[in-house]
């Protein structure tokens, strides 16, 4: 007779089923958090630009050549703005991409392994300057040198956006376009190698053509980060009245003013509820629209990268590979057309001709010129790239270093500012930055786990996955300036929490919270399927298996992604201008009150305060030393995270 | 085999991979025109001596190598030998078929085109060349501008054939080139390679001892990084001197 053995029945009751549905319930919601900010921040910037259009209408506001909303009539144009940030975008990509694409390239395919563990993390560490501590350096040694070099009267120009930004575009540019070449398979690199191309034949041939749609989403990652950067472009375009546009439209010695930089000036001088104020939020709606639709162009082109990759071969194409391939013939062409028009445009139809033939004279004799000879001058070319990049890192840190370690005493970090803060210390503003950081990330980070476990534990890939994904990059595209805007229009004005230390903390949050998503979710992949199957196999249920199995391994991964997000947290100024911070030297008591902050302190000290130079110098240094070490633990820590992940 | 007419020698090879010795002492002759297998256990360093011989190791960090290879009698591991005229002469078919992502007739066209070959007739003839020459080209010819990755297994493995063919080479590699194949596919590659023969000299590395003993003239049998024996096919396979040798080809071990 065999025994029969009664199974116990799921029952509603219990209290394990009411944690396992409660947990559930909390993670969909911090997963779709997400979402429900990026609509938010849509919905408020449009709420609030809609009586402008409503007013002087959306053509003419778009149209409008003149910018001056305090003359009389006040004049609503935004257009100069859009072609000024079209403009210093432009030139920053001329700086970046060649820069860029040449130390991705060297970081990938060139550097012996010694080299590169050098490298690498010295171009992730020019993404770690806060954009302010770019600004300061751009404002005090980059305009003066271009003043003095080219003899123009103000060295804030185009010119000088243009250099600062494609700077702080190439760490972005490179580390998404060296991850496209690093992951082309090693397979083709040795099929090539293998019929006797030179290793210069197979990188231009094999591993860069193969890279092309990442380094392409690269490019474009690199757009949006130079079109939605505020403060280093505010600190050195010069800032034309009216917003002029440059006359002719290639003088790159002009001054120049872009949507983030009018938004960064004009709204903290605005009167709530002007005219100007709708304006203001008008141009933040622009600028949104086009960073969203640049970084929706990088997911797309990434996402269907992956796509590939996952499922490869056997898939016929949509389009046939011959039109495929007229497609991208067609788009070259155009590409050539534009910008021997441009050359046309700007030199003249003589000098046009004579540089085509110049490079179609050079292009035949490189042709000629042995192999060898040509892979020499092409690793020189990417060799010289990335030494440029290297020296620019070396003069800013050199120069930050240099003049502001005068001012580090133990004094400067632990009294208050006397003076205006040309003298005394900055302890107020390490107060404020602390507390700010602190908040943001108590915020930011269980509701940034809590999502990435939703998206990688509880739901199969799909709509729904593709859809909170897709809100999360579209957040970490969007302009910080424009997280200052939402801020001050939804938690100072809306909740009425004034300019407070709580409203720049939430700000924070929700700037970091993709960066923190996506690193957990990073650190979940890591974990390997068996040991939650191990866990499932002794019966233990979803949240438990993720509480007492997933988690703990991963945590390193967050732990890093939490720091990374605490980096970006404390160098950031425009979030937090217009919600939480004063020039002052008081400490606050209450999450209620403003505070003054690191990045602020120096903004405010480098823009409006003449005479503080030593002070300027000091805190630019104190706000350095605190990012980088604080990206120092998170390298660190991920090299440590690396080595004991090989299960 | 060391004899005069050996078209690749090598002499008291040795290989490290960083700190790890991966051959000892190797020193073998491979004749000209002849199918020459090279088999052995996991990791018995039979795919890293095949890579030796076209300098594919370059490519791998680390890797330090004492002892001469000879080519026709050149060291081509000599300080001035250039590695990419070594590998216009010796190709290599790897173990999972690695065609470009790019058409098939550029995936033919590859080697000829870096060579700086650019007249259009010239080119159609080497791919409708080697493309037959790997009894591939009945199957694609009426698809030469698809994509290479949408053949299969088989085919891309024929079509990496073709492309190593492309450049007339004297000696071609084979690293394992049947394991991620089916057994159909794998007869193909094994009926293609006696042709080969006739123009080509053919190493094969493979797992599979009934293949070593169908396709190879001579057989090698590797194991921890030394050759233990290397002698005719035949005379390895049915009177094996070396015990190690007669325990691996019996099944007693690996």
């Amino acid at each position: 007779m065999v025994m029969k053995i009664r199974l116990p029945q799921k029952s509603i009751l219990t209290k394990k089923f009411i944690k396992e549905k409660g947990m559930k319930i909390i993670l969909f919601l911090s997963a779709i958090s997400a979402i429900i900010i990026i609509f938010s921040i849509i919905i408020f910037l449009f709420r609030d630009a809609y009586p402008i259009f409503q007013r002087i209408g959306l053509g003419p506001f778009l149209t409008g050549m003149r910018w001056n909303p305090v003359g009389q009539p006040p004049l609503y144009g935004a257009f100069p703005l859009i072609i000024a940030t079209l403009l210093v975008t432009l030139g920053a990509m001329v700086i970046a991409i060649p820069l860029s694409i040449g130390s991705a390239i060297f970081i990938s395919e060139i550097a012996t392994p010694r080299v590169k563990i050098i490298i690498k993390p010295a171009v992730e560490l020019l993404a770690g300057i806060p954009s302010v501590v770019f600004g300061f350096f751009g404002l005090i040694v980059l305009t003066t040198w271009i003043r003095i070099s080219f003899n123009v009267p103000t060295g804030e120009t185009w010119l000088a956006g243009s250099i600062l930004l494609g700077i702080m575009a190439i760490p972005t540019i490179t580390s998404v376009a060296e991850d496209a070449i690093s992951s082309v398979p090693r397979e083709y690199k040795e099929g090539s190698l293998a019929v006797g191309a030179s290793r210069w034949q197979t990188i231009s041939k094999i591993i860069v053509p193969s890279a092309m749609s990442g380094i392409t989403a690269a490019i474009i990652l690199g757009i949006g980060r130079a079109i939605g950067e505020t403060m280093a472009v505010m600190m050195v375009c010069g800032n034309p009245a009216y917003g002029l546009i440059p006359q002719p439209i290639t003088n790159v010695f002009a001054p120049i003013k872009t949507l983030t930089a009018t938004l960064g000036i004009e709204m903290g001088e605005v009167a709530t509820g002007s005219n100007h104020y709708y304006a203001l939020f008008g141009l933040a709606l622009i600028l949104l629209i086009i960073t969203l639709i640049v970084n929706i162009l990088a997911t797309v082109i990434l996402g269907r990268l992956k796509e590939k990759q996952r499922k490869s071969k056997k898939k016929k194409p949509v389009i046939s590979y011959e039109f495929g391939r007229k497609i991208k013939q067609t788009f070259y062409l155009l590409i050539g057309t534009i910008v021997i028009a441009i050359l046309f445009i700007t030199v003249g139809l003589l000098p046009t001709i004579g540089i085509i033939t110049l490079i179609v004279v050079i292009y035949y004799l490189l042709r000629k010129i042995s192999v060898k000879v040509q892979q020499r001058l092409a690793f020189s070319a990417i060799t010289a790239t990335i030494i440029i990049v290297i020296i620019f890192l070396g003069i800013i840190l050199a120069y930050i270093v240099t003049n502001g370690v005068g001012a580090l005493s133990w004094d400067f970090i632990t009294t208050g500012p006397t003076n205006l803060g040309r003298s005394g210390g900055i302890f107020p503003a390490i107060i404020g930055t602390l507390y700010l950081v602190a908040g943001a990330i108590a915020i930011a980070l269980p509701l940034g786990v809590g999502a990435a476990v939703y998206l990688h534990e509880y739901t199969k890939e799909g709509i729904i996955t593709k859809i909170i994904r897709t809100g999360a990059d579209l957040l970490n595209g969007t302009p910080s300036i424009v997280f200052g805007l939402f801020g001050f229009a939804f938690f100072v004005l809306y909740l009425k929490l004034g300019f407070s230390l709580l409203a720049g903390q939430i700000t924070l949050a929700f700037m970091i919270l993709p960066t923190i998503i996506r690193t957990t979710e990073e650190a979940l992949k890591c974990v390997p399927q068996s040991l939650r199957e191990g866990s499932y196999a002794l019966g233990a249920s979803k949240w438990q298996t993720i509480q007492k199995v997933v988690l703990p391994p991963a945590a390193p991964g967050i732990l890093t992604g939490a720091i990374l997000g605490i980096g970006r947290a404390a160098g950031e100024t425009a979030p937090i201008l217009f919600t939480a911070v004063v020039f002052s030297d008081f400490i606050s008591s209450s999450v209620l009150q403003p505070v003054n902050a690191l990045p602020y302190h120096l903004f405010t000290l480098a823009t409006s305060i003449p005479g503080s130079q030593q002070n300027q110098a000091g805190t630019a240094l104190v706000l350095l030393l605190l990012v980088i070490g604080i990206y120092f633990i998170a390298i660190l820590l991920r090299n440590q995270f690396r080595k004991k992940m090989k299960w | 085999m060391i004899s005069t007419d050996n078209i690749i020698r090598t002499e008291n090879l040795n290989l490290w991979y960083g700190e790890k010795q991966a051959l000892y002492d190797i020193t073998m002759g491979i004749l000209p025109n002849k199918i020459t297998a090279l088999i052995g256990p996991s990791g018995c360093g039979k795919s890293t001596l095949i890579r030796c011989f076209n300098r594919m190791n370059d490519v791998i960090d680390k890797c330090k190598i004492t002892g001469k290879i000879f080519f026709y009698g050149n060291d081509i591991y000599e300080p001035g030998a250039d590695a990419g005229e070594i590998r216009k002469k010796i190709g290599m078919v790897f173990q999972k078929p690695n065609p470009f992502p790019k058409t098939i007739y550029e995936n033919v066209a590859y080697g000829s085109k870096i060579q700086g070959i650019t007249n259009k007739n010239e080119l159609d003839n080497i791919v409708e060349k080697s493309l037959k020459n790997a009894a591939l080209w009945e199957e694609v010819k009426d698809r030469l501008h698809e994509s290479a990755m949408g053949l299969s297994g088989g085919q891309q493995q024929r079509l990496c054939i073709a492309r190593s063919l492309s450049i007339e080479p004297e000696v071609i590699l084979m690293d394992e080139p049947c394991s991620a194949l089916d057994p159909i596919a794998t007869a193909k590659i094994e009926d293609l390679m006696s042709g080969l023969k006739k123009k080509y000299t053919v190493i094969i590395v493979t797992h599979n001892m009934q293949q070593a003993a169908r396709v190879s003239d001579y057989t090698a049998y590797m194991y921890l990084g030394k050759l233990i024996e290397f002698g005719d096919t035949d005379q390895i396979f049915e009177n094996p001197k070396e015990v190690l040798t007669e325990n691996y080809i019996t099944g007693r071990f690996g």
